[in-house]
């Protein structure tokens, strides 16, 4: 059964001439990389949105691992993890106020008003995390002024604290340096390879979606074409799935006549 | 080939993925435990950031100064003859029930705050209710609320006006009630505002003309019309007859300052609060997912 299932997803915003998305259909399966690619104003952040619950849908079904997004919201946000594009620590907090905030959230452990005073699991947990992704240093560090890289990391450390099964990725590398990019990608591997965790990533940098599982690209609030990246740089004719996207995109993100939307996703 | 996105799931199998998994999950609180565990952590949040600003906490204080100990000083010395009671208690009662109010107001202001950082869809995404989170906010902001307090008692002092123990002690007891009110008040306003500069005007709207329409520093029993419609349908027209209630229970002068039965404000506080914080939970809630 695929963990994701999105049936005919419609969201037209308020005093909106067109829907932002329209009528949008796929399937992801469990433990796959998800790629989600298309231009600015595609309808991607909004998909995304929608399927972490933190947008209302026009019409449409969303399931998450059997759940309907809107009927059994809690159960879906137990399974979700979330890195959205704009960074959403509390800068106000240090670095492991705002993952033991998140802990406390997911009813993972009581709050307790220090570090300290959290359970051991919690302090190893956090402390393992943290090392991980190589920012064991800067826990206890304002949020406000770690760098870009950094909080990204202690954002991906937060999302990771409650085990999601689905961990949203939306643009996760925009602002980063090539360094930072790959140990985070290193990271996010790893933890794919160990939890099987099912990742949702739209991203602008095309490269990342190489190692996906499936490439979906959205234009224009429609899918165009929803399959692995060996069949999209087949079907599209280019070399590289970016070469692929930049055709796709000069094409004015109509696909060729013999193309058709892939096997993983329906037209509207 | 790339790095990224190098585990794919047909590169490397995970045949023990649910079971490492499990493993990774500690044991979860049961459900009513959870809510007001994010009750705590949401409030611990906002009395740690009040508490590493300053500027707010001598806010909280300075604010007492100037509603207490300029405006209330000024009517205290120029209009306060012939009513037949004691104004200066009258005023201080009314004060921090006021205090209440508009500390737990502003401190909700940070709900668009957290809006604009983005930090409201961590809350708004996580597995708890949504009253969960807005009982949270009330709670933390009524720290700074407390505060300020703390704050009209020191004022109060220093012009001569204080209060016993006990009745001390009454009002520290219907203060949560009262942080409550003015909090599921705010929500209604919050649900409808977008931008930090809306909701710090929006606040002022709410809060200045409410202090004179519930009687905090002038009595209210003789207004018609329009005014009196307008006290009665705010909640905290009743948290300041309450407050009064308590502290000027077995005094000569109760029937001269108290408006209602202490039952009746009761009911009404709960009812007005009740309506407040569905109603403001659903606006807020309704404006975050339609951002």
């Amino acid at each position: 059964m695929p963990i994701i299932e999105v049936d005919n997803l419609v969201k037209r915003y308020h005093h909106a001439k067109e829907p932002a998305v329209k009528g949008v259909s796929f399937t992801v399966e469990k433990g796959e990389l998800f790629a989600f690619l298309g231009p600015n104003g595609a309808g991607k952040t909004t998909t995304i949105s929608i399927l972490t619950t933190t947008l209302s849908k026009t019409s449409g079904t969303v399931l998450i691992d059997g759940f309907d997004i809107e009927k059994n919201d809690r159960e879906v946000r137990e399974r979700i993890g979330i890195i959205s594009q704009r960074p959403s620590l509390d800068k106000s907090l240090t670095a492991e106020e705002n993952i033991r905030l998140h802990a406390c959230l997911y009813g993972m452990y009581g709050y307790r008003p220090a570090f300290r005073l959290m359970p051991a699991e919690y302090r190893d947990r956090v402390r393992q995390l943290a090392e991980v992704v190589g920012v064991g240093g800067e826990l206890f560090k304002k949020a406000g002024r770690l760098s870009g890289g950094m909080a990204r990391k202690f954002e991906i450390v937060r999302s990771l604290m409650h085990t999601p099964q689905v961990l949203f990725l939306d643009e996760p590398t925009q602002g980063l340096d090539a360094m930072a990019r790959r140990d985070l990608w290193e990271y996010l591997n790893a933890v794919r390879s160990e939890w099987d965790t099912t990742v949702f990533l739209t991203t602008h940098y095309i490269d990342e979606a190489e190692g996906a599982d499936t490439v979906c690209l959205i234009h224009g609030g429609t899918i165009a074409l929803c399959c692995p990246p060996a069949q999209m740089k087949h079907r599209l004719g280019a070399n590289t799935l970016e070469d692929a996207y930049v055709g796709f995109l000069r094409q004015g993100g109509v696909m060729p006549d013999d193309a058709g939307v892939g096997e993983k996703g329906r037209a509207a | 080939m790339s790095t990224f996105g190098a585990a794919s799931k047909s590169a490397q199998p995970k045949a023990s993925g649910e079971q490492a998994r499990r493993a990774a999950l500690p044991a979860r609180l049961s459900l009513p435990l959870r809510e007001l565990n994010a009750v705590v952590a949401v409030a611990a949040r906002d009395i740690t950031i009040t508490l590493k600003s300053p500027g707010t906490l001598v806010m909280s204080l300075v604010m007492p100064l100037v509603m207490m100990g300029l405006i209330g000083g000024n009517l205290m010395e120029n209009m306060a003859g012939g009513l037949g009671f004691d104004f200066g208690q009258f005023m201080l009662v009314g004060m921090l029930v006021n205090m209440l109010f508009m500390m737990t107001t502003t401190g909700l202001t940070t709900l668009v705050d957290d809006s604009d950082d983005n930090y409201s869809a961590e809350l708004l995404v996580s597995p708890v209710s949504r009253y969960a989170i807005v009982l949270g906010k009330i709670v933390g902001s009524s720290f700074a609320a407390i505060v300020s307090c703390l704050g009209v008692l020191l004022v109060g002092l220093v012009m001569g006006i204080a209060l016993s123990a006990g009745q001390l002690l009454a009002l520290l007891a219907l203060a949560p009630l009262m942080c409550l009110s003015g909090g599921a008040l705010a929500m209604i306003v919050m649900g409808a505002i977008k931008n930090n500069r809306m909701a710090n005007i929006a606040v002022m709207l709410v809060t200045m003309p409410q202090m004179f329409l519930s009687g905090v520093i002038i009595p209210i029993a003789n207004s018609s019309g329009v005014l009196l419609v307008l006290s009665r349908a705010l909640p905290m027209t009743y948290c300041v007859d309450l407050g009064r209630a308590v502290v000027y229970a077995g005094s000569p002068e109760y029937d001269a300052v108290v408006l209602f039965d202490p039952a009746v404000s009761l009911l009404a506080i709960v009812g007005l609060t009740a309506v407040c914080l569905v109603l403001g939970t659903f606006l807020y809630v309704r404006s975050e997912n339609n951002r």
